[in-house]
């Protein structure tokens, strides 16, 4: 059975090129531009993995993920964003609230390898 | 190569229809002559049956006349009458029969003329007899030269007879031969079309095989052609696949970097600090919006102009010019930041404003390419 992933990200160019690739290497994939629209995605159907950016337009990212994560507890968070954080934040903070962090500007097979282990 | 198969075989069905058509034209003339001669014989018997019987009543006629002539009993002298009148009958179906026969035609004109004089003689002599004159009747028929003559009607008779049957003999004989070659003649036809059909069916059994041979062929080269197609399309699907990955590889990598600079411009843009980014010869490379707002000069009037069109070390206060002709640049050059130096800003409308310049040197490779200048505003605008 396919694994399910909500990607969220307010920039539409970001949803259109993950989700393809995403989908490409076989994975059912719901795209949302706003805070509002993955919770209520997650609470009608719960993803096996959420791909979020950290700044959304509405909303702060770490504030839905924490919405996120009170309906889906055990469905882990990557973490998608241009702020470039220091090590020691990510290691004290963000783990914390999501299961993995990565800059956008990383490479997609670098980003398929870090779905396939949190979904492992 | 061209198919020479459909040509031969209609060729040797061509063959087939010519000669049965030969065949047929053969045996129907044949026929018809039969039935033409049949009409002849049928003829010919016919003559040589009324020639019997022409001679059967002159002998009939010429026995009872003598026999009357002794008896003078009527029933003889009506049998020598009917046996004349027959022989008148006779005659006449002779001539019929004769007719179209231009060599005896004549003969039997004679024959008639020669048996009419007997029966007028016999006819002279019934009628002496019944006029009672009996010694009038023997006198006429010791005198009669007749007999002689009658002699010779019965040898052309049987002549002609003779002649008839000899012909008929011919015309036997004629028929076998006809129809010994009709025979031949089909059978061979027959032989002949069977041999020829023998031959289309060998070249149509021969093709059935050729192109069953050509099929298999032709099924092989599809089958491995279609292989071959398919192990294309895989690697062509492969490849199309893997061109798309690359494709949203580049667009995700340009996008990123997009995304990542435009994020670092907004960061530098919502300072608001002058900020100005000089190259290594100290001219200004880039501003944020706060330079524009504080100046007045907008981007395009800024950039690659050098910075002492904008700033000026600031003279001490006692009016002394600066220990360092151009601190800036030799802070470049030493690659040191330069914190807090004082400066005057000079702004569109030609007023200037003290302002503390701080200098970090940008560097790449561990070499210093230009620099980043913020500048602090200390002082409110002096107006000229």
């Amino acid at each position: 059975m396919k694994n399910k992933i909500l990607l969220v990200d307010d920039e539409a160019e970001i949803r259109d090129l993950l989700g393809q690739f995403l989908q490409h290497n076989g994975y059912v994939v719901t795209s949302v531009g706003t805070a509002q629209e993955a919770v209520t995605h997650v609470t009608a159907q719960v993803p096996d993995l959420v791909v979020s950016d950290l700044q959304l337009e509405e909303s702060d990212g770490l504030e839905m993920i924490g919405r996120i994560k009170a309906i889906a507890p055990d469905t882990p968070v990557l973490l998608l964003t241009s702020l470039l954080f220091d090590q020691k934040v990510i290691t004290e903070t963000l783990s914390k609230k999501v299961s993995a962090y990565l800059p956008k500007t990383t490479p997609l097979n670098r980003i398929l390898d870090e779905i396939k282990r949190l979904l492992a | 190569m061209k198919d020479q198969t459909i040509p031969r075989v209609l060729a040797l069905f061509g063959l087939i229809c010519v000669v049965l058509i030969a065949v047929a034209v053969h045996a129907v003339r044949n026929v018809n002559r039969a039935v033409a001669a049949s009409d002849w014989v049928n003829a010919t018997h016919a003559t040589v049956n009324e020639l019997a019987n022409l001679a059967a009543s002159l002998q009939a006629g010429e026995g009872s006349l003598r026999l009357f002539a002794q008896s003078a009993d009527p029933r003889d002298q009506a049998a020598c009458r009917q046996a004349y009148a027959d022989t008148a009958d006779h005659l006449e179906v002779l001539k019929a029969l004769t007719r179209s026969d231009a060599a005896r035609h004549p003969r039997v004109l004679r024959l008639e003329t020669q048996a009419l004089a007997r029966a007028g003689f016999a006819r002279q002599v019934l009628k002496t007899k019944v006029a009672g004159q009996h010694g009038e009747v023997l006198a006429m028929l010791a005198a009669d030269t007749g007999a002689a003559e009658l002699s010779e009607v019965m040898r052309e008779i049987a002549k002609l007879k003779t002649e008839y049957l000899d012909q008929l003999a011919e015309r036997d004989r004629a028929a076998y031969l006809q129809a010994q070659t009709t025979r031949w003649t089909v059978w061979t036809g027959v032989g002949l079309n069977f041999a020829l059909l023998a031959g289309a069916a060998w070249i149509m059994y021969r093709d059935i095989g050729f192109r069953r041979q050509a099929a298999a062929a032709l099924q092989q080269a599809n089958d491995q052609l279609e292989s071959r197609v398919k192990v294309r399309t895989a690697e062509l699907s492969a490849a199309n696949d893997q061109l798309a990955l690359e494709n949203l590889e580049r667009r995700w990598a340009n996008q990123a970097l997009e995304h990542q600079l435009r994020y670092d411009h907004l960061i530098i843009d919502s300072i608001s600090d002058l900020v100005l980014v000089v190259t290594k010869a100290g001219n200004i490379s880039r501003i944020n919006p706060a330079v524009s707002h504080v100046t007045g000069w907008d981007s395009p009037a800024l950039i690659n102009r050098p910075l002492t069109e904008l700033a000026r070390p600031a003279p001490a206060p006692d009016g002394r010019a600066p220990l360092v002709a151009d601190p800036i640049g030799r802070a470049m050059q030493d690659g040191r930041d330069l914190r807090d130096l004082p400066v005057l800003l000079r702004n569109r409308q030609g007023g200037e404003q003290a302002v503390l310049l701080t200098l970090f040197p940008v560097r790449d490779a561990n070499k210093v390419v230009g620099g980043v200048i913020t500048l602090r505003s200390t002082a409110p605008v002096a107006h000229p």
